[in-house]
């Protein structure tokens, strides 16, 4: 296996063997193109935002589907490929689960709520719009979850907003750059206090 | 106009706020009730006064460093958290984890459920005001286990013992006999409380069909574990898509048929038992041998890909939703918490109740503030 050694990689699409869940979205679903691939546990489903109102009713609704249950509805921030939101189904009775995602751009992340077809998407949404600044239309209490209601002006979870400088130097102690005992990086003197490392990384 | 007679018997709402420092609320939880004399009839919870960001921060982490925030996040089932991830890094990196190891991880995952799950009765049992005695019963055997992760890991609290791969050493020689002894000591443990809560008339009378909900709104809110179970569903995470090991073992899953605050208990004091069972099986069965496969890498880098690993934790379903771009960081690492998706449904279990009931079904909920605000 080789491995790439810089910058971010896309997973490539690799379509589902026949007789997944994705053939019983294409009967569900004939008008309405989408990609599947296989992720490491679940079908994954890649739609257009304007289709995804449409997917998700059919998905909890259609008996064939039955996907009754959203077990995490979530955002990822792709910088320049966009933001995007996955959604995470399953069914009770026919034991099945997939991966909905879509992606929406930079300049205008919006998307349809899914707080009409599931109540436990309310409070997911909630979180998801605050830490990534997605918009969800037609969502009933559009308030922040987690965070302070006045933090508005940026989203944690952007790729964008950047580590504390504390943050960071954490993540180079012991990480790539791991280094003998005694080392600072430079840059980081300053948080390092006097006599530098003392219990030698 | 209002008679004299009416204005009199005028009420007026009020607000009663609880939390976020209060006994009652596990934690840094705040509820804003509103109640109409006794009775509630609007809730608002309040979250996020624990948020560290332990989903950001694993992002400027490698996977190795990354796991001692599942710790942090589930504080009082650490090993079931530390499994979640180990299994989603796994997954990704096609690591193939050695038989002991998986052992090992599922005796120490199964007692960490009922150590949580000891803490659950006590300090539910404090909330309907059994003050005292349950939670000290609770807390004395909770004791027990509590010494057997101390001897393993090192630590009381935030063990991080668990590794992409494997466990980090291997358990100490006295282990086997350890655990022998703390399963025949759970049993009795729990049938002492049994003894004390079950049938008591006071405990029957604070827990019967309060905070009902039905299945199908269960399902709807999302809630899972024993809340979901106590509706009558028997969907268990280690049955419906066995993960580690878990197909190899024998045992039951309670299932509640009322989905009210008492079916909850009883679900969870079934499933102490069964936990015994499970470790009592593992016991049998465990291998000598390696505890880190052979090629395990020092520095795991991760091909690119996505991964939605769950597990059936104390509280419920688990998550660790990973991606992966290349490179030895998590590009993205999203914890789906049980406890924030079965909060979601307080206030359907809440309104319509007296204020006093409301402190129990919160504590029905089971929450675990650092999970719900991560």
């Amino acid at each position: 296996m080789t491995l790439p050694h810089e910058g971010p990689q896309e997973a490539p699409i690799v379509p589902p063997p026949p007789g997944t869940i994705a053939d019983l979205f294409q009967e569900a679903l004939p008008d309405i193109e989408f990609t599947a691939t296989q992720g490491a546990v679940d079908v994954i489903l890649i739609v257009a935002r304007e289709d995804v109102p449409g997917v998700l009713r059919t998905a909890k609704d259609d008996p064939r589907l039955d996907l009754k249950y959203l077990r995490c509805l979530l955002g990822v921030d792709h910088m320049d490929g966009g933001l995007e939101v996955v959604y995470q189904l399953y069914s009770f009775t026919h034991k099945h689960g997939v991966t909905i995602k879509t992606r929406l751009p930079l300049d205008d992340p919006r998307v349809a709520s899914a707080a009409s077809i599931w109540k436990g998407a309310d409070w997911l949404e909630r979180e998801t719009a605050e830490m990534f600044g997605i918009t969800f239309e037609g969502h009933p209490n559009p308030v922040p979850l987690l965070l302070p209601d006045d933090m508005t002006d940026h989203h944690p979870l952007r790729k964008d907003n950047p580590f504390a400088q504390m943050e960071e130097w954490q993540g180079l102690r012991l990480g790539a750059e791991a280094s003998k005992a005694g080392h600072i990086p430079a840059g980081y003197e300053s948080i390092a206090g006097e006599g530098g490392e003392e219990d030698g990384g | 106009m209002l008679t004299d007679q009416e204005r009199e018997l005028e009420t007026l709402d009020i607000h009663v706020n609880v939390g976020p420092q209060h006994p009652a609320t596990h934690g840094v939880f705040r509820m804003v009730l509103t109640v109409s004399g006794e009775k509630v009839v609007d809730v608002v919870p309040h979250i996020g006064y624990m948020h560290r960001g332990a989903e950001k921060l694993s992002e400027g982490m490698d996977y190795r460093q990354a796991l001692i925030y599942q710790d942090r996040t589930e504080y009082l089932a650490q090993f079931n958290a530390e499994l979640c991830y180990c299994l989603a890094v796994e997954k990704l990196a096609g690591l193939e984890v050695p038989e002991r190891a998986e052992y090992i991880r599922v005796i120490l995952t199964e007692l960490n459920r009922i150590t949580s799950h000891y803490m659950f009765v006590g300090a539910f049992a404090t909330d309907i005001g059994v003050y005292g005695t349950a939670f000290t019963y609770a807390f004395r055997e909770r004791e027990y286990i509590q010494e057997i992760f101390d001897a393993v890991s090192g630590d009381r609290m935030m063990y991080g013992y668990f590794r992409p791969g494997g466990v980090v050493w291997d358990v100490t020689d006295d282990f086997k006999d350890r655990v022998r002894w703390v399963c025949g000591q759970t049993r009795v443990g729990i049938d002492d409380i049994d003894r004390l809560l079950t049938k008591n008339e006071i405990f029957l009378t604070r827990c019967l069909d309060i905070g009902v909900i039905s299945k199908e709104d269960a399902i709807d809110y999302g809630l899972s574990g024993p809340m979901l179970r106590a509706c009558g569903l028997p969907f268990d995470l280690r049955r419906a898509e066995p993960y580690s090991i878990y197909d190899r073992f024998q045992f039951d899953i309670p299932t509640g048929t009322r989905g009210d605050v008492y079916d909850r208990y009883l679900v969870r004091m079934e499933e102490m038992r069964q936990s015994v069972r499970i470790v009592e099986q593992a016991l049998e069965e465990m291998p000598d041998g390696p505890i880190m496969p052979e090629k395990a890498p020092r520095r795991l880098r991760l091909p690119p890909g996505e991964v939605y690993m769950r597990t059936e934790n104390p509280r419920g379903e688990y998550g660790i939703y990973l991606v992966s771009k290349g490179g030895e960081k998590p590009y993205r690492l999203k914890i789906r918490s049980s406890c924030l998706s079965n909060l979601t449904a307080l206030k359907q279990m809440v309104v319509g109740h007296y204020v006093a009931d409301a402190v129990v079904i919160l504590g029905s909920v089971d929450i675990v503030l650092g999970e719900v605000d991560r």
